[in-house]
């Protein structure tokens, strides 16, 4: 259902706050009732790509384009987008009916039309009957419900979100994911959202952009960003992963931990330092005489679902997910399929030096 | 000139038993916790509202309900109503064909509606100047801001007399800007001794009191809450009307009150620049104490505006119920 179009192209943006770079060139498009979300750390540059686009900054260099018309000066309420706030930043002094019907008052829609599109709104993100509230009174979860109607009810071209559920708790924070996502596809309404909690970003988005210091590392739908990490960055922060260095003996087999290990990548070339990531859940644990290598468990956390374990195999100490327990000083076996060996650049050379070379 | 304090003996009995009770409150209160708790830490304070404010309060509503032997009388607030009464009551001990021999006088309403036009004008004028005034100093984008509002202060930090006895050498017929407007050939102007000079130096000494509540109130301002109404469609002006405006409220009002109550009882600044010519309430006030020493009347007025401003403080209260602007409601 995502259109080819490109609503928003950002073309070599950058940005600086006072000598200090905060983005180096962006590049990124965004195609119509597409669900981007832009995933780093703080400081990664997320939210100035956010507010550029919501207007809020104006870029030092680079080109914004919507709808292929260069936005890059326009002011705020002259864009076709809307923002969800951080903390909603909803209007104290206005009750739950006039917040959401602020837009629409002032682009001084007849009475009638607002009421009705308010009272639709209220009932879309389940808050009938509470218009005449104070904002105040209400709960985190209700807040932040007040602020998507307040941003909906304009029916936006796009809307922009930063953070929206980071103050509510995990529970109500995985139920507005869901609710965020059938608004979105219900509405048809591209939506750009920053997150630095790679889990809400897996779950939600059609493509996952993942930044750091002000540049984009990868771009990609989130089962290829957690399978295929460009580097050992994206993978450490998207997902718990086992890092370690290693070396490419020839195609298709790799060298870590001590052990050579059967893989599926080539083109690294013959003894070539790189990056292995292998995911937790990936390792299977085995009996101690048929593992590919073995170790002992030094310590066993049950997190829920599974349990965690971490296995000591001499060089390595291996992070282990099973939904089965070993108990904690028992000598087990190790397996890894090689197509779970995730291979990649050293993270020591930077990736431009490379002359682009990393491969996507 | 001025009077003793003729109390009836009883009243002193009263405020020493005032006193004491205080104190042996206290020493129950620590007997009882054995120890010293938080809320003690204030008894000095306390005990200087007492002393400074309650007890003199209280002396004001006793002299203003009492005639100079100390027998209860309504004859006090009667003189505010009528400036004549208390020489027609003279006539009137002569004998009765002497009774209301002088037509109600309305000196003393007069100034109190004077006073409390005065103030409004300040008010007012205090308020054109230093809304916009807070309004640039608060905005972040302005780097000179935070100097602006130490220049602000400055000024402050001397005696008010003073900077009143200063505009005197300004406005002056020999002052400062007739020299120079002579000096350009010009007619000099007569700038002292009327209601204007007396209105100049009331908005250039309560300013500061309008400014600093706004400044407060628009720097306490999420400035988020002004990019979510430019997200919504809300150019710079409607912005303001619909968002700085309103979240301004408790500052504004802070600030009305705190240059509202000094101007109605500013009493210095119109007998140093209105010269004489011009009187406000503060000044009846204080010539019926220290010129007359007619105590009585005096507190009766005292106590008349006293009334006014809890009035006026409550009406404030209203439109502004959380009391945001700085407490001073």
């Amino acid at each position: 259902m995502i259109e080819q179009e490109h609503l928003i192209d950002l073309q070599h943006i950058c940005k600086d706050f006072d000598g200090t770079t905060v983005l180096q060139d962006i590049n990124l498009y965004i195609r119509r009732k597409e669900f981007v979300t832009l995933l780093g750390p703080s400081g990664c540059g997320k939210t100035t790509t956010l507010r550029i686009i919501g207007g809020f900054e104006y870029p030092s260099s680079g080109t914004v384009l919507f709808e292929g018309k260069d936005i890059g000066v326009l002011p705020p309420y002259k864009r076709k987008v809307n923002t969800i706030f951080q903390k909603y930043a909803l209007f104290p002094h206005y009750n739950v009916f006039d917040n959401i019907a602020f837009g629409l008052k002032i682009a001084k829609l007849p009475a009638a039309e607002i009421r009705q599109r308010v009272e639709g709104m209220l009932e879309l993100v389940n808050l009938k009957g509470y218009g005449r509230r104070s904002v105040d009174q209400l709960s985190g979860g209700q807040q932040q419900r007040v602020a998507i109607a307040r941003a909906l009810v304009n029916k936006p071209q796009v809307l922009l979100l930063d953070e929206p559920l980071g103050a509510l708790d995990l529970k109500l924070r995985k139920d507005m994911q869901l609710e965020l996502k059938r608004m979105q596809q219900a509405l048809g309404i591209t939506f750009l959202y920053v997150t630095h909690d790679q889990e809400e970003a897996l779950t939600m988005s059609d493509t996952v952009v993942v930044m750091r210091d002000g540049e984009i590392l990868q771009i990609g739908d989130p089962k290829s960003v957690y399978d295929e990490p460009i580097n050992a960055f994206v993978a450490d922060f998207i997902g718990e992963s086992n890092i370690m260095h290693g070396m490419m003996v020839h195609d298709e087999l790799v060298r870590f931990s001590g052990f050579n290990f059967p893989c599926v990548d080539e083109g690294f070339g013959q003894n070539q330092p790189v990056d292995v990531v292998v995911r937790p859940e990936d390792i299977m644990i085995v009996g101690e005489d048929i593992g590919q290598i073995s170790g002992v468990v030094q310590s066993v956390l049950f997190k829920g679902v599974h349990y965690e374990m971490m296995i000591d195999a001499g060089e390595t100490v291996f992070k282990v997910h099973s939904t089965i327990m070993q108990p904690q000083g028992s000598r087990v076996g190790l397996n890894i399929v090689p197509y779970n060996i995730h291979i990649m650049q050293p993270m020591t050379l930077p990736i431009d030096m490379e002359g682009g070379g990393s491969e996507s | 000139m001025s009077q003793s304090l003729n109390l009836p003996g009883w009243v002193f009995w009263l405020l020493g038993l005032m006193l004491l009770g205080m104190v042996l409150l206290a020493l129950v209160a620590v007997r009882r916790t054995n120890g010293i708790k938080r809320s003690y830490f204030s008894a000095p304070y306390t005990l200087w509202m007492v002393l400074f404010t309650v007890v003199p309060v209280l002396l004001i509503a006793y002299y203003s309900l009492t005639d100079a032997n100390g027998a209860f009388t309504l004859d006090n607030f009667k003189n505010f109503w009528d400036s004549n009464y208390s020489v027609n009551q003279l006539y009137a001990q002569m004998g009765p064909e002497y009774a209301v021999l002088i037509q109600r006088g309305t000196v003393n309403i007069g100034i109190l509606a004077y006073s409390l036009w005065m103030a409004l004008l300040c008010t007012v004028i205090c308020l054109a100047l230093g809304y916009p005034a807070a309004y640039f100093m608060a905005d972040r984008e302005i780097k000179i801001g935070s100097t602006l509002v130490v220049l602000f202060i400055i000024p402050m930090w001397m005696n008010f007399l003073l900077r009143t006895v200063a505009w005197m050498t300004l406005l002056e017929d020999q002052g400062l800007i007739n020299g120079l407007l002579k000096a350009l050939g010009l007619h000099g102007a007569q700038l002292m001794y009327n209601d204007g000079a007396v209105l100049l130096g009331m908005v250039y000494n309560f300013l500061p009191f309008m400014v600093f509540p706004i400044y407060t109130s628009l720097t306490k301002m999420d400035s988020r809450l002004l990019e979510a109404a430019q997200d919504l469609g809300a150019d710079h002006l409607r912005t303001f009307w619909r968002v700085t405006a309103p979240l301004s409220v408790p500052g504004v009002i802070s600030g009305i009150s705190m240059v509202f109550m000094p101007s109605v009882t500013t009493f210095f600044i119109p007998r140093i620049l209105g010269g004489g010519n011009t009187m406000m309430f503060g000044d009846l006030i204080e010539n019926r104490f220290l010129t007359e020493g007619n105590w009585n009347v005096g507190s009766a007025l005292s106590l008349i505006m006293m009334i006014l401003i809890l009035i006026s403080l409550s009406v404030l209260r209203k439109a502004d119920p959380e009391g945001e602007g700085g407490g001073i409601v």
